[in-house]
């Protein structure tokens, strides 16, 4: 069985950035993760993350569109690369089958 | 909600401050946008809080500028230098050969020198009570006003001073000696000579001696008992223990007898001024120089320990009169002087210390210095003018995001490793130099390991090799990348003349030093054949020794038996070894004010005949006449500074005797030429303790053989210890030959340096200008004027040298000089030639590499096109 290379926050990360597509920039990530987790975060630890996501080859991103909003500046939208859902898939797989191995809560998925 | 408010601005200056450019806009765009979000919701206060929370949280490795984060991996970087530098000395190695050589010669000087320099320091340090411990000294106001300083104290003042001073814990006199005086000691069979030594009882107090046997506490309270040394006692009695109560006999005149071992000491280590075999009871001395044991004599040494805390300054000033109220002599002042201040500081001018041996000690500190800084500018002076070879590798590391930091970082590991490698070699030279040094130097070195010497050898590596490199680095690292990789490398004016400046100051060196050398051999050569006013050559003396003294008469005829000896004469000790004057002659026109200080000469009869010292007039001592110890001879010198007309037959007064002058002689250097000659009266000594034997010359061996034959006759068992006045006499400029020695090496040294800093430059600019040469060949130049064009620069370089070493050497020249009251005149062609060597030298350096350079082929040059 292959590891995940993700992290916990990581993997909640790239699958936000999933979910926002065209809105998967930093400052939104950190609001979406905020609104679902009920835990607030700062921008400087998503983009961290991002950046070393995008390092590990998990994601991608180009410059967007500036907005007033922003004072005039663009903002950095990124994208799960191939080898992000890769990876994604495994993890999820991975973990699937533990929860299928284990005892107490043993159920099929759909 | 307010919509005009803005993000907190310093908020914003800080992040762009240190957040890397490219990110700048996109994370200050998020963080406006949060902000605007919380306007909406919260109040302006909270989201300006907020904007600061976010700022802190943002304050992270990834998004910083890179000179605030570094990823420090030291030991990754070394190894990446070290095998850059490797290969740096590889690609180029005839550079690498150059500085490694340079500056191997110039560690291996300054480790040498090092090692003297301490050795000198450290002389008489290790006594324990160092602090305490000094010499009571005295200044003599002659009547002219100069002040004189001497060593030789009244025999009563040490006793004196320690029963009346409170501040004086311990005190001693000490004999004043003349070490190749040695007694005989007898032991069963056995017979050996030693040097002994006198002493009172708080000498072993006040010295740290390492005592292997016997009381301390008791030495040198019976007047027959001797303390001796731990080699005297392996050589004499096989052991250094067990040997308290043993009595020997002992024969030196007037002390011979039989003696009583009453402890054993270790031998102080070499560095200890004082070194002797056997320590007396000072008492005898006093017992057998009765007349000397008063306060108006100047004789021993006197030694004192002050009693801890003692401030030595009062206590100098609350005993500077005790002299003269001892003596009611009032021309004489006491000082004390540190004791371990002895060795180095022991020349006095009008009362104040002006230096001595610590002279020298300076002199060789300068020298490595030099001999170190001239290496180090050749390793930055062809550092930098390689520097194009180099300028594209900078460049490209810099295109690819190396800093400043590191490049200097690179260069400055380069030297040092350079220099770390010179080490090596330096020290395996010392190690095989070493005992050729000891030779020369007369001292004993050796690289103890401690780790003193480890630490300052690797301190000044250090040194060296970050000095030499700093230069460059800081040079090379400043290079532009875009610039370098064009090609263009701008040489800035200041650069070429700094470089220039370098050259031209190890030359003025060299030059300075090579003039020293010929001015000190040619001084040295004509004090060796100045006409001293008498004959110093195939004489030898020897101590009257053993059976010498019963048989004198017999052992004489004997002597004189021998066919080729010339003459014999008894010789009193202060022929060529006095230093001593004395105002102690009243003569018919004296007064206090023109007393004078006169040297002395004991002389047993026919000596100024062995010596060959003319007469002015009147006669010599003879035996014929009977009753001549109360005769007396002066030289011109002296007969001048008294005043007296037709001294012959006159009666001056010696040390309270009547004496009446029978003869003048012609003045003659009984002293170095360092003195002018000063008055001195000449006295008969009925029983000299040495014998004066002129030989014929060219009979010496056979004849020594002979005399050696005689005295083992008389003296059973013993070898003739002799010496030659000629040896005596070049004794007194041994520092100088010595200097002279030294001199030749490190002006050959500096030479050798300077040369191997010339070759480096000249080989890079023959290279830069390859491809000039090229043309000027296809043009039509011949090889010599393209030597001579290369040359021109480096011409003017070595002239501009010479101007400004010549006034230089000329004032240390005729400075040095003026300490001889006989010297040279300095001749202008020691100017001449020291400036056409340099001038030589350098056309051959240039030339050397010109010519190869100049033969190339043109075609080959130019095809790099």
């Amino acid at each position: 069985m292959i590891e995940t290379k993700l992290g916990e926050f990581e993997e909640v990360l790239l699958l936000l950035v999933g979910i926002l597509g065209e809105n998967a920039y930093a400052f939104k990530i950190a609001e979406e993760f905020e609104s679902q987790t009920g835990r607030a975060v700062s921008i400087g630890s998503v983009h961290s993350t991002l950046n070393r996501l995008s390092k590990k080859g998990f994601l991608t991103s180009e410059m967007g569109e500036p907005s007033a909003r922003r004072g005039g500046r663009r903002k950095r939208i990124y994208e799960i690369t191939a080898y992000g859902e890769k990876v994604l898939k495994a993890s999820r797989d991975f973990k699937m089958s533990l929860w299928n191995q284990f005892p107490g809560f043993a159920f099929r998925i759909a | 909600m307010k919509s005009n408010s803005t993000p907190p601005k310093y908020a914003q200056k800080l992040l762009q401050m240190l957040l890397k450019e490219e990110l700048v806009e996109e994370i200050l765009g998020d963080l406006e946008e949060k902000f605007q979000e919380m306007l909406e919701q919260q109040s302006p206060f909270r989201a300006k809080l907020n904007y600061w929370y976010q700022t802190t949280n943002y304050l992270r490795p990834f998004a910083l500028k890179n000179i605030l984060i570094t990823e420090f991996n030291p030991f990754l970087m070394w190894r990446h230098n070290l095998l850059l530098s490797l290969r740096n000395f590889q690609k180029d190695s005839t550079t690498f050969l150059i500085n490694l050589t340079g500056m191997t010669i110039a560690l291996t000087c300054v480790l040498l020198i090092y090692l003297w320099v301490a050795d000198e320091l450290s002389v008489d340090k290790f006594h324990a009570k160092d602090t305490q411990l000094y010499q009571v000294m005295k200044h003599s106001t002659s009547p002219q006003g100069e002040i004189y300083s001497f060593p030789w104290t009244p025999p009563p003042l040490a006793k004196a001073l320690r029963e009346e001073m409170p501040e004086v814990e311990y005190s001693t006199s000490l004999r004043l000696r003349n070490d190749d005086q040695k007694g005989i000691l007898k032991y069963e069979e056995k017979q050996l000579k030693f040097t002994e030594q006198y002493a009172e009882s708080d000498f072993f107090q006040m010295f740290t001696y390492d005592i292997l046997e016997g009381d301390r506490s008791r030495f040198l309270q019976q007047k027959d008992e001797v303390v001796i040394s731990d080699q005297l006692a392996q050589k004499v009695f096989g052991k250094t223990t067990d040997l308290v109560g043993q009595t020997f006999e002992w024969e030196k005149e007037p002390f011979s007898g039989i003696y009583k071992v009453a402890g054993v000491y270790k031998m102080p280590p070499a560095n200890a001024s004082m070194q002797f075999d056997l320590v007396f009871h000072f008492d005898l001395v006093n017992d057998h120089f009765p007349d000397n044991n008063k306060w108006t004599y100047g004789g021993p040494d006197t030694y004192i320990a002050l009693k801890a805390g003692t401030n030595p300054a009062t206590f100098q000033e609350k005993i500077s009169t005790y002299l003269q109220e001892k003596s009611n002599e009032d021309y004489q002042t006491l000082f004390i002087r540190p004791y371990s201040d002895k060795y180095l500081y022991n020349k006095y001018e009008n009362g104040k210390i002006v230096g001595g041996r610590i002279d020298y000690v300076w002199l060789f500190s300068i020298i490595a210095i030099f001999v170190l800084a001239i290496a180090c500018i050749n390793f930055m002076n062809l550092a930098t003018a390689k520097a194009a070879k180099r300028s594209k590798e900078v460049g490209v590391k810099k295109a690819i995001g190396a800093s400043k930091g590191h490049l200097i970082q690179q260069y400055l590991s380069e030297s040092v490793l350079l220099t770390f490698f010179s080490l090596f070699l330096a020290l395996g030279i010392v190690f095989l130099f070493l005992p050729q040094f000891n030779f020369i130097t007369d001292k004993t070195l050796t690289f103890s390991f401690s780790s003193k010497m480890f630490a300052s050898i690797l301190g000044i590596v250090f040194l060296t090799g970050l000095l030499s490199g700093s230069y460059p680095a800081f040079y090379l690292s400043r290079f532009e990348a875009v610039e370098v990789l064009k090609g263009k490398i701008r040489r800035s004016f200041g650069e070429i003349w700094l470089r220039k400046g370098l050259v031209v100051f190890q030359f003025t060196v060299s030059i300075i030093l090579i003039i020293s050398v010929l001015v000190v051999y040619h001084q040295i050569q004509f004090i060796q054949n100045k006409n001293l006013g008498f004959h110093k050559d195939q004489i030898i003396h020897f101590t009257k020794d053993g059976q010498l003294n019963e048989n004198l008469n017999t052992f004489l005829t004997e002597v004189k038996n021998i066919p080729t000896v010339v003459n014999t004469a008894g010789m009193g000790s202060d022929l060529l070894e006095n230093g001593s004057r004395t105002t102690g002659v009243r003569w018919e026109g004296y007064t206090e004010d023109n007393a004078i200080a006169f040297k002395y000469i004991r002389v047993g009869y026919d000596l100024l005949e062995t010596i060959g010292v003319e007469l002015a007039e009147g006669r010599n001592f003879q035996k014929a006449f009977g009753n001549e110890e109360n005769k007396i001879i002066f030289n011109e010198a002296a007969i001048q500074a008294m005043g007296l007309e037709d001294p012959i037959g006159k009666t001056v007064r010696q040390w309270g005797a009547d004496k009446q002058i029978v003869g003048v002689v012609k003045d003659f250097h009984f002293e170095s030429l360092y003195e002018p000659i000063y008055p001195c009266f000449i006295f008969l000594e009925e029983n000299p303790s040495e014998i004066m034997v002129k030989i014929e010359a060219g009979t010496e061996k056979t004849t020594l053989a002979q005399l050696d034959a005689v005295y083992k006759r008389f003296n059973d068992g013993l070898s003739l210890d002799y010496r030659f006045l000629d040896a005596d006499y070049a004794q007194f400029y041994a520092s100088e030959e010595r200097i002279a020695k030294l001199s030749k090496h490190f002006a050959s040294i500096a030479i050798l340096i300077s040369c191997l800093g010339l070759l480096g430059l000249v080989t890079f600019s023959a290279q830069r200008r390859k491809r000039e040469i090229g043309i000027r060949k296809v043009l039509g130049a011949s090889t010599f004027s393209i030597v001579q064009m290369l040359s021109a620069d480096f011409t003017k370089m070595v002239v501009v040298a010479i101007i400004i070493a010549l006034p230089i050497s000329y004032y240390i020249a005729s400075d040095w000089l003026k300490g001889f009251a006989f010297k040279i005149e300095l001749q202008v062609w020691y100017f001449i030639i020291a400036s056409l060597v340099a001038l030589l030298l350098t056309w051959l350096t240039v030339s050397f590499q010109t010519l190869t350079t100049a033969k190339l082929n043109p075609i080959d040059t130019l095809k790099e096109e």
